[in-house]
Parts: C-alpha cells; structure tokens; sequence
C-alpha cells in the first residue's frame, strides 16, 4: 500500500473501506496477466459491496488466467478530499494500483444519481471524463447494468456499453481486447469490432440529430454499427457461472450475507416497474442447484444468512422445493434464510410457517397504490380482499409491525387515489384489532413510504408525464392531512431527488453537457441527501438553456423518436403501446403464470420463457 | 467444554478493522473453520466470542487474548489454532491457544511501542513533553447520561518510557493503562505531546506489545 495512503487512513471515516485485503479477495501476479479490470461501483463501499452482480462478474473476469479484475469503490468524500490535498490517484484495492493503467475501467450502472460519480471517479484516476478526449486504446471505460438500457445521457464519458445480462458478453469483450492489444490497434479500431459483438453499444458511432422543439429526430449509425442493438441474456441458469465464494467485507455493509438470485425476469407486468420489463423473458434456476452453491458459499465465506432474490420471491415457481432443501440444512448450522420480495396475493400459510422456522424480519407489503382503480390503471393485481387476508395470516403468526409501500403521482392519479392510501393502511390497522389471534398486549405499527413514481424508459409508462415538483408536494400534503388514524407513520421521498432521477432517467445526449458542468460545480453523490445540491443542478439546465421539466414532465407522442429507440431489450414498443392503451382504461393484464400476454421477450431465448 | 484463551496477533492493514468489526470477522472465521464453539442461548444465539481488551483503530497489536469456549473436548487448543490460521484473513494470526490464568479484570497495563518520523517529532521535544509532567488530553466520557468531553492528566497516566531513536525513526516504548479502569491509547498519548510542544505529528505506527496486570507481570 502507498504510504501515503497509509498514514492518512487513521484520520477518515471507515479506513477498512480503502483497505482491500478481505477474505476471499483474488490476488494475482500483475505481470503474468494481460487484461486489468477495476471494475468500479460508483458509490459508496457499503453500497457497492452489497451488489450481487459484482461479485458474479468480478468472479468471472478472474477465473481467466489472462486477466485480474479488482474492485473499485467511489471513496467517501472525506478520503477523496484527502486524496485530492496529496494527488493520490484512485486506486484499486487488491493491488494498490492507479486504476488509470488499468486496461478495462467498468462501471456498473444501478441508479442514475450516481452519474456524477461516474465522472468524479475518472477525475479521480487522473483521466480525462470525456471518451473523445482519452485517445490511447487503454483504459477502455465501459458500463453495464439497468441504466444502460438508456445510457444516452451519459453517452459522452463511455466508449462502450453493455445491454442485459454480462456473464458472457464481458469476456468476448475481453477476448478482442486482448487481440487489438497485442496488434497495437487504436480504440477506434477496437470499438468499431467490439460493436459487431451482440449487446454491445459503442456510442460514439450514431449520430443523433434533433428537431427545432428539441425532441431527437433520427439516430444514425455509422461506420458498420448496427441500427439496434439487442440486449443480452444467459439462456440457462443452471449452467452459467457462480461464484464459489464471495469477497467478505470487514466493515458492516448494507447486504451482508449470501445472496443468491432464483430466477431472471417477473412475471408480473405492473406497468410502472422497468426490472420488469427489463429482465424478461423469465429463467428459473433449479432448485438443486441453488441449494447447493448456498451451501458452498456458506462454507467459504462464513455467513451466517442466505437472502433468496428475485424480483418476485414466491412467483418461483419451485418455492416450497427449494425451502424445503434449505431448511434441511441450515437450522444445524444456525444459518436464517430470508425471503424478500414476497407478494401479497401468494402468501401462503405455509410458506409463512417455514420462514417462521427461521428468524422474523419485518414484513413489508407493497401495493403500490391505494385504491382498486389505480392498482388496475398500474396493473398491480392485487385486491385489497387479499392484502387484509395476507395481513391477518401474518399478524395471527405474531407480526404486528407491517410496512406499506406506495408510489404518489402515478399517471391518471386523482386526490381520491391518494386518499386511498390512508383508507388502505388503516383498514390494515383495524384487522389487527379484529384479528382473535394477534399477538397479545402489543399495538400495530403501519408504516407507509410513499415514494414519487419516475416514469422510466421500456415500460408501458415511458410517454407518461412525470407529475411536477408542484403536484408530488401537492400529494404528499394531502396524503398526510387526509390520514386517518394515529397508528400510521407516513415517509415520504425526496420532491428534488425524484425530479432528477426522472430528468436523467429519459434523458437523451445533450444532458451529457449537464452532468458534466454539475459535477465541475461540485456535485456528487447526488442519491445521498446530505450532499445532492439540486439548487446547483437548476443552475446548470438554466446556464446551459436545457429544460429539464422538458424530459420529466412532458407527454411524449407515441411516434416521438425516443433516446434509446435504437436499443432492444426483447419487447417491442408495439407490446408497450398497447399496456399504455390498457392503462388508460383501467384494464388489467394477467400475469404470466395464468396467460402469456405474448410480450415477445421470448424471441431472445429461442421461444422459449419459463412459466 | 473448555475454555481456551486465543493470542492474536493483528499486523499490516488489517488494523484499520475495528473492535466492532472484529467480533463479526472472528466469528465467520470460526464458522469456515468448523470449529465447535459454544453458542450462547436465547432468541438469536451467536458464538460465544470474548476480546478482552479493544484495540483503538489502527493500533497493530502482538498478542491480544480472545477467550472462546469448545464444546467438543476432543478438538485440542492447538487443533482450535491451527483451523482458525487456516481460516483468517492476511494480518491476523492466532500465537498460541493457552488455558487462561488470570482474570480479565486483572489487566491493568498496556505497552506499546511507538513509531514517529523523526522528521515530525523531534527527540529531545519528545523527551521534554513526556519529562513535563504538564501533559492532558480531552476523552469524550459521560455525566449523568450526557456526553461530555472530560480532561485527562496524561503525565500522571504514563506508567514508564523509554525511547530509542535510529536515522528513519524514533521509538517510544511506554506502558500506558488499559482495562476496564482506565484506558489511554497512543494516539490520546500523541494527542497531549502535540497539544504541548504545539507539533502535529502523528504515529508511522503504534503497536501494542503485551498486557500487564496491576504488579507488572504479563497477563497470561
């Protein structure tokens, strides 16, 4: 480690965060490789080491004899201002090393608040943020994850992204690096080949070009780059790579245990939910298989808790097998299995007799919205029959804490949906008195989170106004003066945060500009209440004369060219159109379970879904 | 079941885990090692791990006990040991594993060794502070449930010292107190010599040596 590094450790916050050096980590020689990769999380250490997806890539990338992937955090900006003071370059933190000798920069993009970041951490590496700017082949600068799906308003700091899942594109990436590296090419001619690669977008071979009322008027590829390009997905579960064990932190990180990731896709189709639409077609894992890499994890790392995810738990459709597997183990060697993203409408009995067997977490129901009409509108189908019915099985199994998760400011939204929040929690709170069963001398807690809905690109709801600044603070005074009782707590989102995520998050290329003069202006780490300056981001849209009510609150056409037309995540917007027209009356879609609604994310799998 | 008292040695940057962090990183490290050590009992049992004394963060330390119970006899302390090496991070490292003869109460007394650049701190000033007599800090303790930042004599705190100074380093070796009593570590020790000579230096490393009880003898 860089003593300077070292002695200035003692004097920040959390120094085992800027350490390295944990359980599990992959050391290799540095001189017997070919490929270097920091792969970055731009946020903080106990953000990024909570990440499922970095931890199966970081594995991947190093089970190649020819490459050594290390791990990259955005230092906490107490350490970045020391580092900064002492011109220490961001390093990486197996090695020590700058990070800006490295062959492969890779950011993993989960949530637009962290653009700044993205910028402040090149910056940091002492490279310039603008891909047209950084002329040697080397460091490649690459992103991936949900927020590559429109990536055009970060499109100027990357030379490529990578759409869907990374398992296998990743190394056929590496593998035409390693070729150009050795022929001497330059990156432009690295890019124009890696952009032949399915799912991989060079952004700098389309043009965009705009019309006079600022909506994108064509996007043209050149130089050989396909006019779409498609996402990409792992056909079978079962037989892609896991790792066999994971990096454990020292420091307490937010998700600290073994986490393991039980089927791809959602079978749901709520409108508002872009994971939905993103992940599709739906893969299941077997069950016998996840059983067993649980086990071995637990025994490499020492965890003592196995989070199943997936976006909808007890859709799996193997649930009670795989329970039944686990819960075969893990009470003898004194390991929780936790289960979250449950619905409300699945719930069985049973299922909740089995997770009682391990130990009681909080219960969290998420409805999405108060009244049947919104919930239709969203297609969350749901009734309130079942959530009371879900409620009463978990408070007669002694819960008696339920949180409620809502979105304020969905389209079609009126004063009464919002009052029907209220209405909703408190019939909740009364089925808890009337519930024979309950646990006895203890009150309820209800807690309602009303979060702001962000209309977001591949969803049904990607031509939707996001509701203003005004009417999200209109809504979320009416909810809390419209409350009707004591045993509610309401917690609400941040107005400005969500403001910008929904700029960002439909945004096309000319916000490149904007993050740029924001981040020069001092901001970063925008999703971090304490330091997201929205004031300085309105200076920049009005310096800059960009609207951004221009990108969250305007209704597009459903003919609008869109940022991220010429990308294709395996629903056509035909598909998309159609559940618009659907929401607009009302009208629900089943779930995949009971009808294929005929999405046509299966093309990417050969025909075939898992339902 | 038995008792085994376990010396740790933490070295390098693993001393920027903390006391908290510690108990989290021994106890899954027991769990690779498939050690049979007792759990306590009640709604969320987890192992029975005791550090005796924290260690301040960023403080390397030479033998620090950790006392565990085995509830298998047949596993041996040196068996406890050699699993446990297997199974720790880079930085820590099990001594030995003894039968423990003192009480954790006893410990009384901390030496360390200390390291500053002789460019930050200078010898003879060195001596000067620590010879002053006049030497205080500030700890955060607490009133009557308040937190209140509280003044310490450190002069009258420091047991002994001896220092050595070579080209690159001048070295403090001091016994400090430790326990449950009374506690200074050597960054507070650091902390009232710059607040006296008005330097800011600060320690290239501070190792703790070994733990003595009340009469001076080594805590075992």
């Amino acid at each position: 480690m860089d003593p300077r590094i070292e002695k200035l450790l003692p004097t920040v916050q959390k120094p085992a965060r800027y350490t390295g050096g944990e359980l599990g980590q992959v050391m290799k020689d540095k001189n017997a490789v070919d490929i270097r990769y920091a792969f970055c999380f731009p946020d903080s250490y106990e953000i990024g080491m909570s990440h499922l997806g970095i931890k199966i890539l970081y594995a991947i990338a190093n089970e190649r004899p020819d490459t050594w992937c290390e791990r990259v955090f955005a230092p906490w900006p107490d350490m970045e201002q020391k580092m900064r003071e002492q011109n220490i370059p961001l390093y990486a933190l197996e090695s020590g090393d700058p990070i800006r000798d490295f062959d492969f920069i890779g950011f993993t993009l989960q949530y637009e608040l962290c653009y700044t970041n993205i910028l402040n951490m090149l910056d940091l590496a002492g490279l310039p943020v603008k891909a047209a700017d950084r002329k040697d082949l080397a460091p490649i600068v690459m992103g991936g994850g949900p927020c590559a799906c429109n990536p055009e308003p970060i499109a100027e700091f990357f030379d490529l992204f990578s759409l869907g899942e990374g398992e296998e594109v990743n190394s056929e990436i590496m593998d035409l690096y390693a070729v150009h590296k050795k022929r001497g090419s330059t990156k432009e001619e690295f890019l124009r080949e890696a952009a032949k690669i399915p799912g991989v977008y060079v952004p700098s071979l389309y043009e965009i070009s705009y019309n006079a009322d600022g909506t994108v008027a064509a996007i043209t590829p050149k130089d050989g780059a396909p006019a779409v390009v498609t996402k990409r997905i792992i056909r079978d579960l079962d037989n892609v790579y896991y790792p066999k064990s994971f990096v454990v932190p020292f420091i307490d990180v937010v998700h600290d245990r073994v986490t393991h990731e039980i089927f791809r896709g959602c079978i749901r189709g709520c409108r508002f939910c872009q994971a939905c639409f993103l992940n599709r077609p739906i893969r299941e894992k077997s069950p016998e298989v996840i059983n067993e890499q649980c086990k071995g994890l637990i025994h490499e790392t020492g965890y003592d808790e196995i989070s199943l995810c997936s976006l909808s738990s007890s859709d799996y459709t193997r649930i009670e097998e795989l329970l039944n597997l686990l819960l075969d183990w893990t009470p003898g060697e004194k390991v929780n299995v936790a289960l979250p993203s449950l619905r409300v409408d699945n719930f069985s009995d049973e299922l909740l007799q089995k997770l009682k067997s391990v130990r009681r977490s909080g219960l969290t129901f998420a409805p999405e919205a108060g009244t049947q009409r919104m919930r239709d509108v969203i297609n969350k189908n749901v009734t309130e029959e079942e959530m009371l019915e879900t409620a009463n099985i978990a408070f007669s199994g002694g819960y008696s804490a339920v949180k409620l998760y809502f979105m304020l400011g969905l389209p079609t939204e009126t004063d009464e949906d919002v009052e029907g929040i209220g209405t909703l929690a408190k019939k909740v709170v009364d089925a808890y008195y009337q519930n024979p069963d309950k646990p006895k001398g203890r009150g309820v807690t209800v807690g309602v989170s009303a979060s702001s809905f962000v209309p977001k690109p591949f969803t049904p709801f990607q031509w939707e106004p996001q509701a203003t600044p005004e009417e999200l603070d209109h809504k979320q005074r009416h909810l809390k003066e419209t409350l009707p009782s004591r045993k509610i707590n309401v917690s609400f989102h941040d107005i400005k945060t969500s403001f910008l995520e929904g700029v960002l998050a439909r945004g096309d290329r000319r916000l490149s500009a904007v993050i740029e003069e924001a981040w020069r202006r001092g901001c970063t780490f925008d999703s971090w209440g304490e330091y997201y300056r929205f004031d300085t981001w309105m200076e920049v849209f009005h310096d800059l004369v960009l609207d951004p009510r221009f990108y969250a609150n305007r209704r597009r056409d459903y003919d609008e060219v869109l940022p991220w037309d010429h990308l294709n995540y395996g629903i056509p917007k035909k598909y998309l159109m159609r559940e618009s027209e659907k929401a607009k009356r009302a009208e629900t879609t089943d779930n995949c379970h009971n009808k294929c609604a005929g999405c046509g994310a299966n093309k990417l799998n050969g025909g075939h879904c898992d339902v | 079941m038995y008792e085994v008292r376990l010396w740790l040695s933490k070295r390098g940057r693993i001393r920027f885990v903390s006391h908290l962090d510690m108990f989290r990183l021994m106890t899954r490290a027991v769990r690779r090692a498939n050690i049979p050590l007792w759990y306590t009992e009640g709604f969320n049992p987890h192992p029975y791990i005791s550090f005796l004394l924290a260690l301040s963060l960023g403080v390397e330390g030479e033998k620090e006990p950790v006392d565990v119970r085995i509830t298998d006899d047949a596993v041996t302390p040196e068996e406890v040991r050699d699993r446990l090496n297997a199974s720790l991070p880079e930085g820590l490292f099990v001594e030995a594993a003894t039968k423990p003869v003192m009480k954790p109460s006893e410990i009384t007394w901390g030496e360390y060794l200390v390291t500053y650049d002789p460019s930050e701190m200078n010898a003879d000033s060195l001596k000067e502070a620590l010879d002053s007599g006049a030497l205080e800090t500030e700890k955060s303790g607490k009133h009557g449930g308040r937190k209140v930042m509280k003044k310490v004599n450190v002069s009258e705190c420091i047991h002994s010292w001896s220092l050595e100074e070579t080209e690159d380093a001048l070295r403090l070796k001091v016994v400090l107190p430790a326990g449950s009593v009374m506690n200074l570590n050597p960054q507070q020790l650091t902390d009232a010599v710059n607040a006296y000579l008005g330097t800011s230096a600060a320690p290239l490393r501070a190792v703790r040596l070994r733990l003595l009880n009340a009469d001076l003898e080594e805590f075992r």
